[in-house]
């Protein structure tokens, strides 16, 4: 039920800027370098300067810390930080962060960054440090339950999570490759993704490299140096800015009943593998948004790998259980669909900054500046979901 | 959260579960003595699983470990054909199986791609490592 206090922040703050880097596959930078460059163009974008950021959130998976920033960009005047994690899931809760502390009165502009040299540096796709110990597991991890059997990549626990899904509902591979495919669609015309330039047919889907049967090559995302940020302010103050405003309809965390222990590898042992963590933070974002999945003409859903996508157009409500395969494949999430998704090309091919670049690109969305832009958008789901507990958000028009 | 990368550090040949954690460690201790075990509270019986201390159900700190019967039904699975552990060379399947007389699911590993059907009977085997570390693993039935 919808409290009196959940709806106070309810379009009260807002998105006044955003930033990025290039995305690439070798940056040639130090992650600080690319956090910075990043959080200059979105203060610029905001109409701000650095004495303006009195607030910094940063994700708990940034190697920049929040006094690199402070320290090398000369942020004098920060009397607030935080951090949200686990990693991809926490972009949305980061922005979340940012609102609660500008609603207190502990912050007026908030920045939120995520910045990674993730293709150069420590790619999440190869085995992780605990390879790197003989005597795995233990302190909480679990991973002695997993490693020791070679199972040590997210890919590996999608794959089972796909199988899974395919099992329970029927969910064919073509169904899971209309959405590689359509990621792609959108970076064709976004000249700043990494795909951009390279079509991606259903031929080349099924025909590219097994990496953990039953996904593909293009199942997974792309491994991405680069960085994005964005700034939190209240509406009022954003409404002042060179910009229009992205208004913050809600946002949320969630998780379900017994998520699981440890990082990612023991989510293998929930009651069910194919119902998304985005069922709880789904609830919960329309009961505070005041909206339903009717209300959202465009999504910004996280795409570490295609099967993530299809539990969230499920989980979010834009179509039944077990549907989301044939809704994919309808072409209801392309251009013109019922729901185009992921309209600058998602993780799968515009580039993985771990979920703030679809903040970004909800924004824009809603700026009406999308390379792929929804024509009269007025309304961006943004998630954060994956399989830990995580969280999304509802950007609006003002 | 520190995450520092030690970019030099290298792969291990191997890969052995470390068996000495307090809340788990009994897993290793049962599959040393020939049995498959689950964790449950010694107080209302309720299975923990993950291994933990608590039990959430009654509040109690009772937890102890339950031999099972080591066979279970394939849940899911997946073929791993992308290299990324030289202690696991590809391809090798991973499957996932849910134990008959628990609510529990225990990850294995299969050599190669064989044929698998969901639902198949599986039965625990006791993989002695090189270290003499003895890890639970899967088989078809």
């Amino acid at each position: 039920m919808t409290t009196a206090d959940e709806r106070e922040h309810r379009d009260r703050c807002a998105i006044s800027g955003i930033g990025t880097t290039d995305y690439s596959r070798n940056s040639g930078r130090t992650d600080l370098t690319l956090a910075m460059q990043a959080s200059l163009a979105a203060i610029g974008d905001a109409g701000l300067t650095a004495a303006d950021i009195d607030g910094i959130v940063s994700c708990d998976m940034n190697l920049v810390r929040t006094n690199d920033l402070i320290h090398t960009m000369r942020l004098d005047n920060v009397e607030y930080w935080g951090e949200v994690g686990p990693g991809g899931v926490a972009p949305a809760g980061m922005v979340g962060q940012a609102v609660a502390a500008v609603r207190a009165g502990l912050a007026k502009n908030v920045l939120v960054y995520r910045a990674l040299n993730g293709r150069s540096g420590r790619r999440y796709g190869q085995a992780p440090p605990s390879a790197t110990v003989e005597k795995v597991g233990g302190n909480g991890s679990y991973d002695e339950f997993f490693a020791p059997y070679g199972m040590n990549t997210p890919g590996q626990i999608f794959g089972m999570v796909a199988r899974r899904h395919m099992i329970e509902y029927g969910t064919n591979e073509k169904e899971l490759g209309a959405i590689p495919i359509a990621c792609r669609n959108r970076a064709l015309t976004n000249p700043g993704a990494q795909m951009h330039g390279r079509p991606l047919t259903m031929d080349d889907y099924l025909a590219a490299r097994w990496i953990s049967d039953p996904l593909r090559l293009f199942d997974f995302c792309l491994e991405t140096d680069g960085a994005a940020a964005v700034i939190v302010t209240s509406t009022e103050r954003a409404k002042d800015g060179p910009k229009p405003p992205a208004l913050i309809r809600a946002i949320a965390q969630g998780s379900p009943p017994r998520p699981q222990p440890g990082q990612q590898f023991p989510i293998l042992w929930r009651d069910s593998i194919t119902d998304g963590s985005a069922q709880a933070a789904a609830r919960t974002l329309y009961r505070r948004a005041g909206m339903g999945p009717d209300d959202i003409q465009v999504a910004q859903l996280y795409d570490c790998f295609s099967i993530t996508v299809l539990l969230q157009l499920e989980d979010f409500g834009f179509c039944a259980k077990g549907e989301g395969g044939p809704f994919a494949a309808s072409g209801a999430i392309e251009l013109g669909g019922r729901l185009p998704i992921n309209t600058g090309g998602g993780h799968l091919s515009e580039g993985y900054i771990h979920g703030m670049g679809h903040i970004v690109e909800g924004v824009k969305q809603i700026r009406g500046e999308s390379t792929g832009q929804v024509e009269g958008a007025q309304t961006c789901l943004v998630t954060s979901t994956a399989l830990p507990p995580g969280s999304a958000l509802i950007l609006k028009a003002a | 959260m520190s995450t520092a990368v030690d970019t030099t550090a290298v792969v291990t040949p191997r890969s052995l579960p470390f068996t000495d954690d307090l809340d788990t460690g009994g897993f290793f201790a049962a599959a040393a003595r020939g049995e498959l075990a689950v964790c449950a509270c010694g107080s209302c019986g309720a299975v923990l699983h993950a291994p933990t201390a608590y039990c959430a159900a009654c509040g109690a700190w009772a937890a102890e470990w339950r031999v099972v019967a080591g066979t279970g039904t394939l849940y899911s699975w997946t073929v791993v054909e992308h290299q990324t552990h030289p202690a696991f060379p590809v391809p090798f399947t991973l499957v996932l199986v849910a134990l008959d007389d628990e609510p529990v699911r225990l990850v294995g590993h299969l050599p190669g791609r064989p044929d698998l059907e969901v639902g198949q009977q599986m039965r625990a085997r006791f993989d002695t490592r090189d270290d003499g570390t003895v890890v639970p693993d899967w088989e078809p039935a």
